[in-house]
């Protein structure tokens, strides 16, 4: 039995990959897992209390849609990122490529030569 | 005297001294007791200036008569003793509640879209291009984040160095260190608020982590590691100062070790902005301050 989080995973993958709105029975049928339609059920729920899937009501069942693409969860991931990487919410630790400027970059590789020429002391 | 000397301390601690100090390249010696020394120089400015205004609520309630500008003065010393503390804890709380939040959401998404590394449990690769490389700190299943145009840009010793380097900064959290200084400067009036406790804590994170990388790789990886990530473009620009990579290249090329001398300096510097106030001035007033209420 996959643990959740690989589920959910597994699960915006089919969703993102698909062409349109799928089915409980059609998310299931394109997972490689042999999994319980109850257990599907429960992780779209899950992903919908995240806001990353929403239902649309086809007949008396509902079909399931990526909330935003995959190129936009990764921007938000990138902008969240960001985010901690300045502004006023400076508390995370990230190492963004941050632009440097030409002599900045030649002052790096100046430096980086020298250490891998060995040590100095 | 003693609520305007406090006071005399708590603005200097604030305002001059962390300018001084973010100056001197000394305390890059020796991160980890450099980041006590700011911590110690915040907690002493904190205690100065709520010292100030406790010592200046005694004197107004039990001088009879005193003159007008002192009664002002008085007045302005206590209102920002009060403030900065007020302002401390709610900002404290606002911190907490939005990096929690925060950070919930962004592990959310990175759980969704980055594939699990054969490295390391904790660690997930993002499908981007621009070369990334960060930790989402918490309590309980911390990430590691490396995009796969970092992975591309590494070789396989530099990807241990980040790594290292990312569960250095987990281990030890600092980003409850950063968190902390976060909090003290939202707890300043912007009049009398810095950067540079943050900004130089930022720093001293990273060297700290660094040296856990360099501990177990060696200097070069690491070193190509931070030209690596901080050479390419960035993604929308508006990204803070790009100084820090130079700084942490030439401490690899120069620095044998933390040296003795920078440890035992930091170290007495966070004594005396602790000790001195306290015996100087505080412990005297407590004792004064006794007194006169018992013998009202």
């Amino acid at each position: 039995m996959p643990r959740l989080g690989d589920l959910e995973r597994a699960v915006m993958n089919v969703l993102w990959d698909a062409e349109g709105a799928l089915s409980v029975r059609e998310v299931l049928d394109a997972l490689p897992d042999e999994l319980a339609y109850t257990t599907v059920m429960t992780v779209l729920d899950r992903l919908g209390g995240k806001e990353m899937v929403r239902r649309e009501r086809d007949g008396r069942a509902f079909r399931y849609l990526p909330a935003r693409s995959r190129d936009e969860a990764t921007a938000e991931v990138l902008h969240a990122a960001l985010d901690e990487a300045g502004g006023d919410r400076t508390s995370a630790l990230v190492h963004f490529a941050r632009s440097v400027d030409a002599d900045e970059a030649a002052a790096l590789r100046a430096a980086l030569e020298e250490i891998e020429r060995g040590r100095r002391t | 005297m003693t609520p305007v000397a406090l006071g005399l301390i708590g603005l200097a601690l604030a305002l001059p001294v962390p300018a001084l100090l973010a100056r001197a390249q000394w305390p890059r010696r020796s991160p980890a007791a450099a980041i006590v020394m700011w911590q110690s120089l915040a907690l002493a400015a904190i205690l100065a200036t709520s010292g100030a205004g406790l010592a200046t609520a005694l004197w107004l309630v039990t001088d009879d008569d005193p003159a007008t500008w002192r009664i002002v003065a008085h007045v302005v010393v206590l209102g920002i003793g009060v403030m900065v503390w007020a302002r401390f804890w709610w900002a404290a709380w606002r911190v907490w509640r939005d990096t929690q939040r925060r950070r919930r959401r962004h592990r959310e998404l990175v759980d969704l879209l980055g594939e699990p590394h054969g490295l390391a449990p904790a660690v997930r690769i993002l499908a981007e291009q621009t070369p990334v490389a960060y930790c989402i700190p918490r309590l309980r299943d911390s990430r590691v984040v490396l995009s796969s145009g970092a992975l591309e840009s590494l070789d396989d010793e530099s990807v241990a160095a980040v790594l290292e380097h990312e569960r250095a900064h987990v281990r030890t959290r600092h980003d409850l260190v950063l968190e902390a200084f976060n909090v003290l400067r939202r707890a300043y009036p912007r009049v009398l608020r810095t950067d540079a406790p943050l900004r130089q804590s930022q720093l001293l994170v990273e060297l700290m982590a660094d040296d856990a990388a360099r501990r177990r790789t060696g200097e070069a990886p690491l070193a190509r590691a931070i030209v690596a990530l901080a050479g390419s473009r960035t993604p929308s620009g508006a990204l803070g100062a790009g100084g820090d990579a130079l700084v942490r290249l030439e401490r690899l090329r120069d620095v044998d070790r933390p040296s003795w001398w920078a440890t035992l300096l930091a170290a007495a510097v966070s004594t005396t902005v602790l000790v001195v106030p306290t015996v100087a001035l505080a412990v005297p007033w407590i004792t004064h301050a006794l007194e006169v209420l018992a013998a009202r």
